[in-house]
């Protein structure tokens, strides 16, 4: 049993069932989801992803006609006492004002590290959606900086060894071709034909 | 004969003294930029020219307003760099686009009035927002399509006289277009130059330059360049493959594709601004629906495809130009390929032309039969 402690009260969290696979444990997170006001839920500041409009009114017409079928996935934030989102940035919008404005909304809470959490919601994204390349270069920095290596990275954010280095090349373009030294010069001549 | 001759320059020198020999003919000099990495090099070779001699020079940007966010950036950046020795020549103004992603809106009016809600973004304070030229005497180049880009430029360089207009053509880039304007001077002896109305002039300072001369400039000069580049190639893209101009023309289907991840916010805005957009996107690399290098199952041949598409053309005027055309053209299975390929980008002006040949697979197969 984990408790969360909030300004809208303490949740507990039952501990996850597991299951045996040739894997292993894998733990069954989603049968604990819990409900809590809706503002105690927070977006991520690296979530790279980015959904169109058309695609949010999709996804809004799927929510109202089957229901909510998958919980949003976070962490708690110990400082802050709410929870971030590591996956389901876009249901929780669509749980907000400007589309159902639900008081309510239903999570399952992970328990993980910053980097694990980072890593989980790219896991998350890269199945569907698209990522910024921008903020992509901004998460493969971060973890750097942790001290994960460029193979941890590569493994744990399911990217080729090749799209990291890229990543991580945040100097641009123009700087490759610093040490080139000018063409020649040429010109249009007329020239006799028979020589 | 004409014969491309090495001299013992560097194409930065040679570049430097072309554009100080325009400085000495021309009193009036207009750099045409479009945000890209070529018209970047040569506004601030111009605009340096023109602070050392502390004179004015136009900077020509025509702003098709579906265009990337950077684009814009990168123009205002150029716009700003010298401000003593520029006149911005920003125009937004309304004229039509054909857009290739949607067979229902065959073409967009950029800047349309009373669409302001949707534009891309407002239009600037500092750009020109009419035409300066007579309504009533201007050049359509385009009969079907009406005022469009060419005929902007063309209305626009007829406004002016004895000017130099400079443009970052490159031969390397461009072998066709280079080998088009270099054929005959446009002024005096100078074959980088074609002459235009009114004594106008257009010049190509930059003719010789390299793919890594621009890039190697860029980074001495500590230029600024379109974001645009550095997504690419973190993207592992072809450089090549890069437009910055309008994001809905027949060519930039591959940049659709892209888009909501390299600039999510001009998606967003260009779903809301363009009908069809969204198909761009889902389907541009797709072979089937957009390039059209596969038959769909359902039909026996490419000319059962075309003549199935032609059916259901919606648009009865433009289907009656695809018609006329491909009454043209040599009825064969190749041909029909890229009748189909223009029915699908909706490309009723012609810019992709169709290749009219027999069949090529057919003549190999004759020749053969022939040898046998």
């Amino acid at each position: 049993m984990r408790r969360y402690e909030t300004d809208a009260g303490v949740f507990e969290v039952p501990d996850f069932p597991v299951i045996q696979t040739k894997k292993g444990q894998v733990k069954l997170p989603v049968m604990c989801p819990i409900l809590v006001p809706r503002h105690l839920v927070v977006a991520n500041n690296y979530n790279p992803n980015h959904v169109p409009d058309n695609n949010m009114q999709l996804l809004l017409e799927s929510i109202v006609s089957n229901g909510f079928t998958f919980a949003v996935v976070t962490v708690y934030d110990e400082e802050r006492r709410c929870f971030v989102i590591v996956d389901g940035f876009h249901r929780n919008t669509i749980f907000g004002e400007r589309w159902l404005d639900a008081d309510i909304i239903p999570i399952i809470v992970l328990e993980q590290t910053m980097a694990e959490r980072m890593a989980a919601t790219v896991q998350f994204n890269r199945a569907r959606g698209v990522h910024q390349v921008e903020l992509m270069a901004e998460l493969v920095r971060a973890l750097v900086e942790q001290g994960l290596t460029d193979e941890e990275i590569s493994t744990r954010l399911g990217m080729e060894p090749e799209e990291v280095f890229r990543l991580k090349q945040i100097t641009g373009i123009a700087e490759l071709f610093k040490n080139q030294i000018y063409s020649r010069s040429w010109e249009m001549v007329e020239v006799d034909e028979h020589v | 004969m004409l014969k491309q001759v090495y001299v013992n320059k560097s194409v930065l020198e040679a570049a430097r003294e072309r554009i100080a020999y325009i400085f000495d003919e021309f009193e009036n000099i207009i750099v045409s930029i479009s945000g890209g990495k070529d018209s970047t090099v040569l506004a601030h070779l111009a605009l340096k020219e023109a602070n050392r001699r502390g004179r004015r020079i136009g900077l020509f940007f025509l702003d098709e307003e579906v265009v990337y966010e950077s684009t814009i950036e990168q123009v205002d950046y150029l716009m700003n760099l010298y401000p003593q020795n520029t006149i911005k020549l920003w125009l937004q103004i309304e004229f039509n686009l054909t857009n290739a992603t949607s067979l229902t809106e065959p073409y967009l009016r950029c800047w349309e009035a009373g669409k302001h809600k949707i534009w891309m973004r407002p239009k600037r304070k500092d750009a020109i927002h009419h035409p300066s030229w007579d309504r009533e005497s201007e050049v359509i180049l385009n009969k079907d399509i009406g005022l469009d880009f060419y005929a902007v430029l063309k209305n626009f360089q007829l406004t002016r006289h004895n000017t130099a207009f400079l443009v970052g053509l490159r031969a390397t880039e461009s072998p066709n277009r280079w080998r088009a304007v270099s054929k005959n001077p446009g002024y005096k002896d100078i074959f980088w130059s074609t002459a235009m109305e009114n004594g106008n002039v257009s010049f190509y300072p930059l003719y010789d330059w390299n793919f890594h001369d621009i890039w190697k400039y860029i980074y001495d000069e500590k230029l600024r360049y379109s974001k645009i580049y550095d997504y690419m190639y973190k993207k592992g893209l072809g450089l090549s493959e890069i437009r910055v101009s309008s994001l809905i023309h027949e060519k930039s289907f591959k940049a659709l594709v892209e888009l909501p991840e390299f600039e999510p916010k001009t998606y967003d805005r260009l779903l809301r601004r363009v009908k069809g957009i969204s198909v761009g996107n889902l389907y541009g690399k797709e072979s089937k629906m957009l390039q059209v290098s596969k038959l769909p199952k359902n039909f026996k041949s490419w000319r059962h495809y075309r003549d199935f598409l032609l059916e259901t053309y919606p648009d009865q005027t433009k289907k009656e130009i695809f018609v006329r055309r491909f009454e043209k053209h040599l009825d064969n299975e190749y041909v029909a390929r890229q009748q189909c390929r223009q029915l699908v980008l909706n490309d009723y002006e012609n810019n992709l032309p169709v290749d009219n040949k027999p069949d090529p697979r057919i003549e190999r197969l004759k020749y053969w039969q022939e040898v046998l």
